[in-house]
C-alpha cells in the first residue's frame, strides 16, 4: 500500500488532480509547471512551503486589544437605556466589520497567497476544529485560531491538539474557561476525544469526567486576551484516564490521547477523507496511520506520502469530490483569473452555498461531500457562475447578510452590497486569439482550463449547438459559454 | 420491441404525454435507481402512488434555539413558577387563559383563536429519555428520531421517504429555505429546496426577443440531462459502495450522477414553483417575517396543487439566554400570527383538512431564570398541532415544577416525541411507524 505513483502516470490529468485537491485548483499553466516538476517535485512545490515567503499581513485588529474590556466595562456602566444601547450598537458594528474583513482577508490568501496547500490545511483544520464565532463573539480570538491553524497546519499532533485546547476560541466554544475543581465542565473534554481525536466508542464516559478534572486549570484571561493556567482551580486529585493513572493535568490527557492507535487512525482518517474525498478502506487507513506513527504524529511527511501514492491518483477519486462553496470560489476565481469578489459578496455567496466560514453549523464542522449540493444550491452555483464571469452582482437578500446567518436584520448591509462591483472575466486574459476565433479550440480550451476532462459527446455537441447558432461570436456569447460550462455537474467536482 | 417505448432522456419522459399531465411529475424510482431505458407498462404502476394532490400533507415547523414552554404554555397560578421566576414570571393578566391553572403567552392570540375553533392540540411535557441539552445535538435526536445515545444517519422523514414514498416525485418533500434539514436525510435523497420562488431559477441572462427561444436556457438543461447511452453507472461505480462520501452515502455511482439527478430536479420543480407561486394568491394577511413567508408561500403551493407531502419551515432565534421577555413575545406573536394566517388561507382554499402543521423545538429551558433576565437550555417542553381534525385541547400533563420532581434542574417529559411521530405517521400519513422509528412507540392519537 502507499505505493509512490509510477512517473508514467504523471500527465495533465494527474498534476491538476494534485493541485485541485492539495490546493484550490488552478490555471493551465500551472498545471503545465507541476507536469514539468514530475511528482515527487511537484508534491514537494505545494507541501514543503517553508520556504516560500509570505509576506501578507495581518489584519490590523488582529492582537490583544486591551481596551477591550474598558468597551464592554463601558456598556455595562452605561447610565441610561439609549447610551447602553447605542455602545452596544456601536460594539456591534466593529465585530460584524471586522469579521467581514477576516473572512475576505483569509480568502484572499486562498486564491492569491503563495502557500495554497497551507490554506487548504488551515480550511481542513477549521473544519476540524469548528468553532463558531456566534458563541465566542471576539474577532481577534477568531483571527488567532486561524492564524494558530496556519502556523501549525503541517507540524505535530500533540502540538497542534495542545496548542487548539489551550487557544482563547476554543477555550470559550467548549466552555474549558469555565471549568473549575468541583465544577469541572466536561464539554472540551468529551468533544476533544468525541469529535477531534479518537472518534465514539474509543473511550469511555468515565474518561470523559476523569479528563474534565485533569483539565481544570486552563482558563482564560479575559482581560490580557490569552491563555492562562491557574492552578488553583486545578483538581490535583488521583486520576485514571485512558489507562493513565496519577495527578493527571491538561498536558497529560492531550498525550495519553495521542498515544492511542487509535488517535493515528482517527486523524489520518479524516484527512484522506478531506483530501481524497472518500473515506479510506480499513487497510489503507491502518497504512496510512503506519505512516503517521513512524513519522511520530507529524502531518508533513504523512501527507507526502498521500499525494504521491498511487491510490491517491485512482480512477475512483479523480475529479469525484463535490467541490466545497468555498473551493467552488476560490477555484473559479483561479481559473478564470478574475477578481475575488469583495469580501461582503464573497460571505453572502457562501452563506448561501452553505458555508460560512467562522460560523460552521454545529460542532462537527461541515459534512461535506453531496450535501453541499440541493436543488438550492446547485441553481445558485450556476447562477453565481455567471456573477463571476460577466462581473454583475450575485443575487443576495438581507437574510444572506444578518449578523446571523438567515436570522434577522441584514437590511442595511444588503443596501451597502448593492454598491459593491464585482471584476467579470478577461477574455484577452485566458484565451488565445485562435482559440477566441475557432469554436472547437474554445470548447477544448474550456474544458481544459474548467474541468481539466472533456464533457460528454453529447454535452459538447450542445456547446457546439450554441456556438453555431450565432453568425459571429460576441464578446457575450463567449462569456456566456464559459457560464454554461460551469453550469455542468461536471464543473461542480474536482 | 413493438408495444414497449423506450425513452431517452428522463426530461422527455417527464414530457411525455401518454402519461397525461397528472403524472407530469411522477417518476419512478427504479428510473432514478439504474438510469435504464423506461417501459410505458411501467410507468402505469406510477399511477398508483398517493401524492399530496389527493392526499394528507404535513407541514413541520421548527422552532430553532430551543423555546422557552414554560413561558409558553404558561403555569400562572403555581407558586414553584413565580418562584423560580421573579423577573419572568407571568401574571394571569398577562396571559390567555386556557384554564384555572394555565394560560398562553398573551402574544399567542393566534393560538388562542384556533384553540377555542378547536383545531389545536397542546401536547404538555415532550421529551425524551436522558435529554441533551446540546443544540446541535438534541436537534439531531429530534430530526433523526434517535435515542439519545445513538447516532443515525438518516432523518426520520427521510426514512418515512423511503419507505413508504418509493417512485414519487422529487417534491414529495419541499424546505423553504437554505439547505435540507437533516430530518430530510435519507437512502435516496429526496425533497427540494429553495428560499425565494423568484430566486428558485436558472437566470439565463439572455436578452431573447419575444418568441425566440432562450438558447442559453435551452444549453444548460440539455447540459444537465441524463444520459441513457453511455456512461452507464456500472462502469463508473466499479462496485465500490463502500467507498462513499461523507455525509449522505450515495447508492453506487458518482458524485456527478448525483448532482445530474439534482439538477433535473432543479429544473422541473422550478418551472412549477414559480408557476404555482405567480398563479395563486394568498386569502389571508401574513406576518412580514420569514416564517410568515414561508407559510404564505407553502400555502401557494398547497393551493397550487404540487405533489408534495412535507413541508419543512423553520423560525429562529428561540435561544433566550438573555432578555428573554421582549424577544419571546415577539416571536411567540410571529408564530401564532402566522400560522392562523396559514389556516384561515388554507380554509379559503378549501385545503385546510387535508394539511396537519406540526411544531418542534430542541429542547425547552430550565425552569429557573438567569442572572441576565433570560433561561438556560433545559428538556421537556410541549409540541403544539394544528388542524381540522386535531385532538384538540391539552394533550399529556403539565410537568411539576416543583424541585423534587425535576430533573437536574429541569421539568420531566411524560410524552416521548417519538409517540407524536409515530401517531402523526400512522394516524396522518397513513403508513406504519415502526419501519420508519426503528420500532413501535406507544402512539399518542394526534389526529
Amino acid at each position: 500500500m502507499l505505493k509512490p505513483l509510477s512517473p508514467s502516470r504523471w500527465d495533465y490529468t494527474t498534476a491538476a488532480h494534485l493541485l485541485n485537491r492539495a490546493g484550490f485548483g488552478g490555471t493551465p499553466a500551472e498545471i503545465n509547471q507541476l507536469v514539468a516538476l514530475g511528482p515527487d517535485q511537484a508534491v514537494a512545490s505545494l507541501v514543503d512551503y517553508e520556504n516560500i515567503p509570505d509576506p501578507v499581513a495581518n489584519p490590523d485588529w488582529a492582537h490583544p486589544d486591551p481596551d477591550r474590556i474598558k468597551r464592554y466595562q463601558a456598556i455595562r456602566d452605561a447610565t441610561t437605556p439609549e447610551a447602553r444601547k447605542q455602545l452596544q450598537m456601536e460594539q456591534n458594528q466593529f465585530v460584524q466589520r471586522s469579521m467581514v474583513e477576516l473572512r475576505g482577508w483569509w480568502l484572499h490568501r486562498m486564491a492569491y497567497g503563495p502557500r495554497p496547500f497551507q490554506e487548504k490545511m488551515v480550511l481542513f483544520w477549521h473544519g476540524h476544529f469548528a468553532t463558531s464565532m456566534e458563541k465566542v463573539r471576539d474577532p481577534y480570538y477568531m483571527w488567532r485560531q486561524n492564524d494558530l491553524f496556519r502556523r501549525q497546519a503541517t507540524g505535530n499532533w500533540e502540538l497542534l491538539l495542545l496548542e487548539a485546547g489551550k487557544d482563547p476560541a476554543m477555550l470559550v466554544w467548549l466552555d474549558q474557561a469555565q471549568s473549575r475543581k468541583n465544577h469541572p465542565n466536561e464539554n472540551f473534554a468529551r468533544e476533544v476525544m468525541e469529535l477531534f481525536s479518537l472518534g465514539e466508542g474509543h473511550y469511555t464516559e468515565k474518561d470523559i469526567t476523569e479528563g474534565a478534572r485533569a483539565l481544570t486549570g486552563w482558563s482564560l484571561d479575559r482581560i490580557n486576551q490569552e491563555y492562562v493556567y491557574r492552578p488553583f482551580i486545578h483538581d490535583d486529585g488521583e486520576k485514571v484516564f485512558l489507562g493513565r493513572e496519577g495527578n493527571l493535568d491538561g498536558d497529560d490527557v492531550i498525550a495519553q490521547i495521542v498515544a492511542q492507535p487509535q488517535a493515528a487512525r482517527f486523524i489520518t482518517g479524516k484527512l484522506w477523507n478531506y483530501f481524497a474525498g472518500q473515506m479510506p478502506s480499513e487497510d489503507l487507513n491502518e497504512a496510512l496511520a503506519g505512516v503517521f506513527r513512524e513519522n511520530n504524529n507529524n502531518f508533513k511527511p504523512l501527507l507526502e506520502v498521500m499525494f504521491r501514492s498511487e491510490e491517491f491518483y485512482d480512477a475512483e477519486i479523480i475529479r469525484n469530490q463535490v467541490k466545497s462553496p468555498v473551493q467552488w470560489l476560490i477555484g473559479s476565481v483561479r481559473m478564470l483569473e478574475c477578481q475575488l469578489p469583495p469580501p461582503l459578496l464573497c460571505m453572502g455567496m457562501l452563506r448561501q452555498l452553505g458555508q460560512d466560514l467562522f460560523n460552521p453549523p454545529n460542532v462537527k464542522g461541515w459534512d461535506g461531500g453531496i450535501t453541499w449540493i440541493t436543488t438550492n444550491t446547485l441553481l445558485t452555483r450556476y447562477n453565481d457562475a455567471q456573477s463571476l464571469v460577466r462581473g454583475t452582482p450575485p443575487n443576495l437578500t438581507a437574510a444572506d447578510f444578518a449578523p446571523k446567518a438567515g436570522g434577522q436584520g441584514g437590511q442595511k448591509v444588503a443596501h451597502l452590497a448593492q454598491q459593491l462591483r464585482m471584476g467579470g472575466v478577461q477574455l484577452d486574459k485566458i484565451f488565445t486569439p485562435t482559440e477566441l476565433a475557432n469554436k472547437d479550440e474554445l470548447v477544448a480550451a474550456l474544458e481544459r482550463r474548467l474541468l481539466q476532462a472533456p464533457l460528454s459527446g453529447e454535452q459538447e455537441q450542445t456547446l457546439n449547438e450554441f456556438l453555431n447558432a450565432k453568425p459571429q461570436l460576441t464578446h457575450e456569447d463567449i462569456l456566456t459559454v464559459i457560464r454554461l460550462v460551469m453550469s455542468t455537474p461536471e464543473y461542480q467536482v474536482a | 420491441m413493438k408495444n414497449e417505448i423506450t425513452l431517452q432522456t428522463r426530461r422527455q419522459f417527464l414530457r411525455t404525454t401518454m402519461l397525461g399531465s397528472a403524472l407530469s411529475w411522477t417518476v419512478p424510482a427504479f428510473l432514478a435507481d439504474t438510469f435504464s431505458a423506461l417501459h410505458a407498462n411501467a410507468a402505469d404502476a406510477a399511477t398508483q402512488i398517493v401524492t399530496g394532490k389527493d392526499a394528507t400533507i404535513l407541514v413541520v415547523l421548527q422552532m430553532a434555539g430551543g423555546n422557552d414552554g414554560i413561558n409558553t404554555v404558561v403555569p400562572y397560578s403555581s407558586d414553584d413558577y413565580h418562584k423560580a421566576r421573579p423577573r419572568l414570571g407571568l401574571t394571569g393578566d398577562q396571559v390567555l387563559k386556557i384554564n384555572g391553572d394555565i394560560g398562553f403567552n398573551a402574544a399567542l392570540a393566534g393560538f388562542k383563536d384556533l384553540y377555542d375553533a378547536g383545531q389545536l392540540s397542546v401536547i404538555q411535557g415532550v421529551g425524551y429519555p436522558n435529554p441533551n441539552r446540546s443544540h446541535f445535538r438534541s436537534t439531531e435526536i429530534w430530526q433523526t428520531a434517535s435515542d439519545a445515545d445513538r447516532i443515525e444517519k438518516y432523518g426520520w422523514l427521510g426514512r418515512y421517504f423511503d419507505n413508504a414514498c418509493a417512485g414519487s416525485d422529487p417534491a414529495v418533500g419541499v424546505t423553504i429555505g437554505n439547505q435540507l434539514p437533516e430530518a430530510f436525510f435519507a437512502r435516496q435523497p429526496k425533497g427540494i429546496v429553495f428560499n425565494n420562488p423568484q430566486n428558485y431559477r436558472f437566470l439565463s441572462g439572455d436578452h431573447a426577443k419575444l418568441g425566440q427561444p432562450d438558447m442559453t436556457e435551452e444549453s444548460y438543461k440539455k447540459l444537465n440531462e441524463l444520459e441513457m447511452s453511455g456512461n452507464a453507472p456500472e462502469e463508473n461505480s466499479g462496485g465500490s459502495i463502500a467507498s462513499l462520501p461523507a455525509g449522505m452515502p450515495m447508492q453506487g455511482g458518482r458524485a456527478v450522477d448525483f448532482i445530474t439527478r439534482t439538477a433535473l430536479d432543479a429544473q422541473v420543480s422550478s418551472d412549477e414553483v414559480r408557476a404555482i407561486a405567480a398563479r395563486v394568491k394568498n386569502q389571508a394577511e401574513y406576518p412580514a417575517s420569514q416564517l410568515g413567508n414561508s407559510l404564505g408561500l407553502v400555502s401557494k403551493l398547497i393551493g397550487g396543487g404540487l405533489p408534495t407531502r412535507v413541508y419543512y419551515v423553520s423560525q429562529g432565534g428561540y435561544d433566550t439566554h438573555t432578555n428573554q421577555l421582549g424577544t419571546q413575545q415577539r416571536l411567540l406573536k410571529d408564530l401564532g400570527d402566522s400560522l392562523k394566517a396559514f389556516v384561515t388561507d388554507l380554509r379559503a382554499q378549501g385545503n385546510m383538512q387535508r394539511v396537519l402543521v406540526m411544531t418542534f423545538s430542541e429542547f425547552g429551558r430550565r425552569v429557573a431564570e438567569n442572572a441576565n433576565g433570560g433561561t438556560d437550555h433545559g428538556a421537556a417542553a410541549p409540541m403544539f398541532v394544528v388542524g381540522n381534525t386535531v385532538k384538540a385541547g391539552l394533550l399529556g400533563r403539565y410537568p411539576s415544577l416543583a424541585a423534587a420532581d425535576l430533573y437536574q434542574g429541569d421539568i420531566r417529559y411524560n410524552v416521548d416525541f417519538r409517540s407524536i411521530y409515530a401517531g402523526v405517521l400512522e394516524d396522518w400519513l397513513k403508513t406504519p411507524s415502526a419501519p420508519i422509528l426503528g420500532r413501535q412507540f406507544e402512539t399518542l392519537k394526534v389526529v
